[in-house]
């Protein structure tokens, strides 16, 4: 494989928001490495996020594909009444730089907004942020090794979850 | 709102077997706006943990009500809790969550405050051309009329005309006790805290806290979620307790926990999980039973979930969260949330505890999110006056006595009443005690 471009980045990126965006959950779980690393941290105050989530809280934190399956399963479910309807959402990517790469991983950065409109409450929210992203190519392609979601609005509406950030 | 009114919104008639509560509680803004008088502001109401402002100087900031309150501690060490608005012009003077600062400079017109709120000085005063009278006016910032702590556990009040903290506070200090005595050099908060809001009534996850009936048919999607875990060989997966535990199940025989209600609105819920590897305090059980007695260290293993009302819970179940709730509005509230843990635990059992955390407590996680989301169904529902009065109040009155049990006794605490429960009871006779203690403060006019 060659050296990932950001035209790649992008491409591997709005893939990404898309799967979300429509639930084509199978096509998001693919776009991820066995041993994936899914990280939303909090915030300590109203300047630091917490940077140690072995000492720290998170807002979300899995090393394994297999928690992601978890979460969607849930949402899949019909068990999960949070989930149920899902609310309607769409991911903006954006500022998507590459800092680093070489033929076998890059790092990536990019800004997102995710407008989320829930029926059921007659609510609409904006979740905005950053994205690192840690993406390496093995036999299936580029894939994301690490997804880190710098949550800047984090007083929570009710509810967040993996498919609103 | 008038005293009759208010009586007309909680049917208490112990002699009948009647316990019944208005949905007006829930959504009414003219209740909501006397809570705030009545209960928030002029009664006991927790604000943080002292070790939040461990060092001199140190400070965090919160409210009563809707009071800003600056939580200081002041250059000889001891903890003060002052309200945090300028003297001046009212403006808040610390505008962070939390910090550090021997002086406190108001943002507005630069009226300057030490650590223990007193005043250092107010700018140009010599040319200001003031009266006699502003000179004979205290400048600082007002302390809390009421302001103490057991064990770290912080507690103000907007109202000098309160019981003492400990009467306030009364057998529960035995709860608290249990949470403090983890470990002998105390307990704090885990870094990063988690806010977020639901569009339902404060009492909402006042009750939910204390309900044992909801846990399998609001979570089942994070119970099948465990069970699957719990067959995976995955060393990568997030373990929880509640594989490793079966008092909640439909299934399990004898008495699996119960509940306990106590004066001034305090309840604890509480369930035998035995001392198992599946909780991070695990590998202190031999310590704490030889420091406390096995009675004592076989509790704090229990999953315990406490109420000081009115707005202080402390979850000890998936993991450890302390819970502060914030009134907004009658159909808004506001949760500040944190792990809860006992310093200098291991590496791997703090871990542990923040990933068991996430996954249950998070509004980001598997299990709060469909609480608060039933919450605002709730809240929905409320609107109805067709048929006023909830039915929500009526599991275990045949079950309910005064005092307590073999269980509380082995703690040496004495609730006022308790009620032993197989998995299937599912107590609610424990928020009658929230809403005796609701209704007396709402209908008492404050001195």
């Amino acid at each position: 494989m060659s050296v990932l471009t950001r035209a790649d980045a992008e491409d591997l990126l709005y893939r990404e928001a898309h799967a979300l965006d429509t639930g084509d959950w199978d096509a998001w779980l693919a776009l991820y490495a066995p041993d994936a690393l899914f990280w939303m941290p909090a915030w300590r105050d109203e300047t630091t996020p917490t940077s140690d989530p072995e000492s720290e809280l998170s807002l979300i934190y899995y090393r394994g594909k297999r928690n992601l399956e978890d979460r969607v399963w849930r949402v899949r479910s019909g068990l999960s009444v949070a989930s149920t309807p899902l609310p309607r959402v769409v991911h903006g990517v954006t500022n998507v730089q590459v800092l680093r790469a070489d033929a076998a991983s890059a790092d990536v950065r990019a800004s997102f907004t995710v407008h989320i409109f829930d029926r059921r409450s007659e609510r609409s929210h904006v979740f905005f942020g950053r994205y690192s992203y840690r993406l390496q190519c093995d036999a299936e392609g580029w894939r994301i090794a690490a997804k880190t979601i710098l949550l800047l609005n984090d007083t929570i509406p009710t509810v967040v979850d993996f498919y609103a950030v | 709102m008038q005293r009759d009114r208010l009586a007309e919104l909680i049917d208490d008639r112990p002699g009948d077997g009647v316990f019944r509560v208005s949905r007006a509680i829930f959504d009414d803004a003219a209740v909501f706006e006397l809570e705030m008088a009545r209960i928030f502001e002029a009664g006991w109401v927790f604000l943080g943990l002292a070790a939040q402002a461990p060092a001199p100087h140190d400070f965090f900031t919160t409210t009563i009500g809707r009071v800003p309150v600056l939580v200081s501690r002041d250059g000889d060490g001891a903890l003060v809790g002052l309200v945090n608005s300028c003297p001046h012009k009212g403006s808040r003077v610390a505008q962070t969550l939390q910090g550090n600062a021997r002086l406190h400079v108001c943002p507005y017109h630069s009226w300057s405050f030490d650590s223990a709120g007193r005043n250092k000085a107010i700018k140009w005063k010599a040319a200001g051309c003031f009266a006699e009278g502003f000179q004979s006016d205290d400048h600082d910032l007002p302390r809390l009329p009421a302001f103490g702590e057991y064990r770290g556990f912080v507690f103000g009040s907007l109202s000098a005309a309160v019981p003492s903290l400990g009467d306030h506070l009364g057998e529960v200090t035995k709860l608290l006790d249990l949470v403090a005595d983890q470990s002998a050099e105390g307990i704090e908060l885990v870094p990063g805290r988690v806010t977020f809001t639901y569009d339902a009534n404060w009492k909402l996850q006042l009750e939910n806290c204390s309900d044992a009936y909801h846990f399998t048919s609001a979570h089942p999607s994070y119970i099948r979620i465990l069970e699957q875990r719990q067959q995976s060989a995955d060393a990568g997966v997030v373990k929880s307790i509640w594989e490793e535990s079966d008092y909640w199940r439909e299934d399990a025989k004898g008495v699996a926990g119960g509940s306990y209600s106590f004066d001034h609105g305090h309840v604890l819920n509480w369930g035998r999980f035995g001392i198992t590897e599946a909780l991070p305090l695990y590998e202190s059980a031999a310590v704490l039973g030889a420091r406390h007695g096995a009675a004592k260290r076989d509790w704090m293993f229990n999953m315990r979930n406490l109420t000081v009302f009115p707005n202080l819970q402390i979850a000890e179940n998936a993991s450890s969260q302390l819970r502060v709730i914030r009134p907004l509005a009658a159909g808004r509230t506001e949760m500040q949330t944190w792990c809860i843990a006992p310093k200098g635990e291991s590496a791997a059992a703090r871990r542990q505890r923040i990933r068991q955390y996430e996954d249950f407590f998070n509004p980001s996680g598997m299990a709060t999110p469909d609480d608060t989301v039933s919450y605002e169904n709730c809240q929905r529902g409320f609107a109805s006056r067709v048929q006023p009065w909830l039915q929500g109040y009526a599991r275990g009155m045949a079950a309910s006595v005064a005092g307590g049990n073999v269980f509380s006794d082995g703690l040496g605490m004495t609730p006022a009443r308790s009620v032993l429960a197989d998995a299937q009871l599912c107590d609610e006779t424990l928020y009658h005690s929230y809403y005796r203690e609701w209704a007396r403060r709402m209908m008492q006019v404050p001195a």
